[in-house]
């Protein structure tokens, strides 16, 4: 097992896997049925917006509870835009600039209070948000919402319009995974990860807590803008719910359950986002808020790192248990995994410093 | 004048009601330093609570004392069993801590009671009083009196009593306060039981106007916690008063400026804060607080 751990960290292998990721990830609509497209579409919709709240929660450790406000924001901008006849990548930038803009704003006055004040104040923005789309009817449409289809597909493609809207949602979603991998690894990135273990030290390093926390929301923020162009292509349709403060909550779960600090997290929230409402509305709809609720606080006691951390806990538990039977190979094992995470240190570097950097504060804040 | 009178006693009896909310905030994060956004939903679990009790016969104000104790309960095992392991934690984690109670909250209420609007019977009179020519609703003047004498009583019990000054010296500093003897992780349930106590009377006060929903104190929830930032999270008094004035703030301009009307209300306070933070980080009472690395 620990050979093929290794071999999998050999960049080669990495290259041939990501290769094979997106050849599947471009076959599969043309093998797969309309429903399981359509699913698969709104949790690229959903994983895009994690996203974004991953970088200013979880890489930044801001509280934000107002990210649904920018997925709707971004929903509203490109019905607009599609129904005065927008050029599409016209609609596609207006959408994140504006949800990008209103983030700034909110960013400028939220961040002044340090600490939790992001997070008071961001509560606000889908319950101010609902009652605000309705009032501005003629963007708007008020209370029913308005529709704009625009992601038919064109007939030379020859294909269906699920087909086409998984291809839209692909190429969006994975522009924006790559350029938030790039993000978190980069300058910046460290400058979040500064800025969310001590302030105080982020600043002793020439870091401006203020301007870091300030870009990282904006940068959420045009992430959920181009999340609401990526909802509108795969459900042609918003109204006010569709930013209730309910769907806030439920992102920021998604986030948390998925894994905070973690892209591939952002991935597997947005899939829980899509698929564990429909299960527990399948089975009882009044159950859905108890059982996310639930959810959210198991994964809190009992898995800090969210799931994207199961296969890393599994890890360590069956090292434990291997160590307790036999000591040869625990010694025989532990220099190949040392070695290996000296020479590729950039690979699995975030879900590790998450969890320490967790603990770490825990220590510091300590009487 | 008349609709203006009767507008400033609602508003206050509404910001009373933010007040209490507030209160209980402020007093949850002086004891641990951490906002609890399931304040609002746990005051909805003791309003219902109330409501149970009224069903099954029980007169309506020793429903409210048992749905008044239950909460307290309620609270310090929240405190015991969910808080204490993240409270010297980081921060944000113990807010994402809260945010999840307030969704199990939040939908404990809805599979025991659903999501209709059930109606809770009113503790005062219906009728109407005239003060200065103006229409007066009783209720509204009975609930912002009791809430005013519930603050009076919590403050007499900080102030003046020996459990009060043990809750002070635990917020202060638990680390000398363990040293002296004093039951820090018992103090911090009895502050958490508190905090959960005031929610419950805001709640129970405040049903038979808005109806019993599981979401009934979101919007609440909001305002109280616009309220704490606007009097800054150190000054229990200064929320009291940011409360009020954003309870009355509100309806005034609900009234008199129709560009805003009764549906953007909420928008209010949330305006004022972005012009205080501004001009003004630390709230318009609060300290500046000076961290030491």
């Amino acid at each position: 097992m620990n050979a093929a751990a290794a071999t999998a960290r050999r960049p080669w292998v990495r290259i041939l896997l990501a290769a094979l990721a997106a050849i599947v990830l471009i076959v599969a609509p043309l093998a797969l049925p309309a429903f399981a497209n359509q699913t698969l579409v709104r949790i690229g919709v959903y994983a895009v917006a994690v996203l974004g709240l991953n970088i200013v929660m979880g890489y930044t450790g801001q509280v934000n509870l107002g990210q649904i406000f920018f997925v709707g924001l971004g929903a509203y901008v490109t019905a607009y835009g599609v129904n005065h006849g927008w050029n599409i990548l016209l609609v596609f930038v207006a959408a994140c600039a504006v949800a990008g803009v209103v983030g700034l704003l909110v960013a400028l006055a939220a961040a002044r209070l340090g600490g939790l004040a992001i997070a008071m104040v961001t509560i606000a923005l889908p319950i101010v948000g609902v009652p605000l789309a309705k009032r501005l009817s003629e963007f708007t449409g008020g209370s029913q919402g308005i529709s704009a289809r625009f992601t038919d597909a064109p007939d030379w493609s020859g294909l269906d319009n699920d087909q086409w809207q998984f291809y839209i949602v692909l190429v969006v979603a994975a522009a924006a995974f790559l350029l938030a991998r790039s993000l978190v690894r980069g300058k910046y990135g460290r400058a979040f990860a500064a800025v969310r273990e001590n302030e105080a030290v982020a600043a002793s390093m020439g870091i401006s807590p203020y301007r870091t926390k300030v870009l990282a929301f904006t940068i959420a923020s045009i992430f959920g803008g181009a999340s609401g162009f990526l909802y509108l292509a795969a459900v042609q349709y918003t109204s006010p719910e569709t930013l209730s403060f309910g769907h806030s909550i439920s992102l920021l779960a998604a986030m948390v359950i998925g894994g905070a600090g973690s892209i591939a997290g952002s991935l597997l929230g947005g899939a829980y986002y899509v698929f564990v409402p429909q299960l527990t509305n399948a089975i009882d709809p009044n159950l859905t808020t108890v059982s996310q609720g639930a959810l959210l606080l198991a994964v809190l006691f009992l898995l800090p790192g969210g799931l994207v951390s199961v296969p890393r806990v599994v890890r360590r538990l069956t090292r434990r248990t291997g160590a307790g039977r036999s000591t040869g190979r625990r010694s025989s094992a532990g220099p190949v995994r040392e070695t290996s995470q000296q020479t590729a240190p950039a690979h699995r570097p975030v879900p590790d410093d998450a969890l320490e950097g967790h603990e770490q504060t825990e220590r510091q804040d300590g009487p | 004048m008349g609709t203006f009178i009767q507008l400033v006693v609602d508003g206050l009896a509404t910001g009373s009601i933010y007040a209490a909310l507030a209160l209980a905030i402020v007093l949850v994060n002086q004891a641990t330093g951490l906002i609890n956004f399931a304040q609002g939903g746990m005051a909805v679990l003791s309003a219902y609570l109330a409501y149970a009790s009224v069903q099954l016969g029980l007169p309506l104000i020793l429903a409210i004392i048992i749905a008044i104790v239950l909460s307290f309960l309620f609270g310090a095992l929240v405190e015991r069993f969910l808080i204490r392991r993240f409270e010297r934690g980081d921060p944000d984690t113990a807010v994402v801590v809260t945010i999840g109670l307030l969704t199990l909250v939040t939908g404990i209420c809805a599979v025991l009671w659903g999501y209709n609007n059930l109606g809770f019977p009113s503790l005062f009179p219906l009728t109407s009083v005239e003060i200065l020519g103006a229409v007066v609703s009783v209720r509204s003047l009975a609930t912002a009196v009791t809430i005013v004498v519930i603050m009076v009583v919590l403050q007499l019990l900080f102030l003046r009593t020996k459990l009060g000054l043990a809750l002070r010296a635990v917020a202060d500093n638990p680390a000398s306060a363990a040293f002296s003897g004093l039951p820090v992780g018992r103090l911090l349930m009895v502050g958490w039981g508190l905090a959960a106590t005031l929610g419950a009377i805001a709640g129970v006060l405040v049903a038979p106007q808005l109806t019993l929903t599981p979401g009934m104190l979101d919007t609440a929830l909001v305002y109280a916690l616009a309220a704490v930032i606007l009097g800054g999270l150190t000054s229990p008094i200064g929320c009291v008063v940011a409360a009020s004035a954003i309870g009355v703030l509100e309806n005034l301009v609900a009234v008199y400026v129709p560009l805003i009307g009764h549906d953007l209300k909420i928008a209010v306070p949330f305006a004022l804060i972005f012009v205080i933070l501004i001009v003004r980080p630390q709230g318009l009472f609060g300290r500046k607080v000076v961290v030491r690395v």
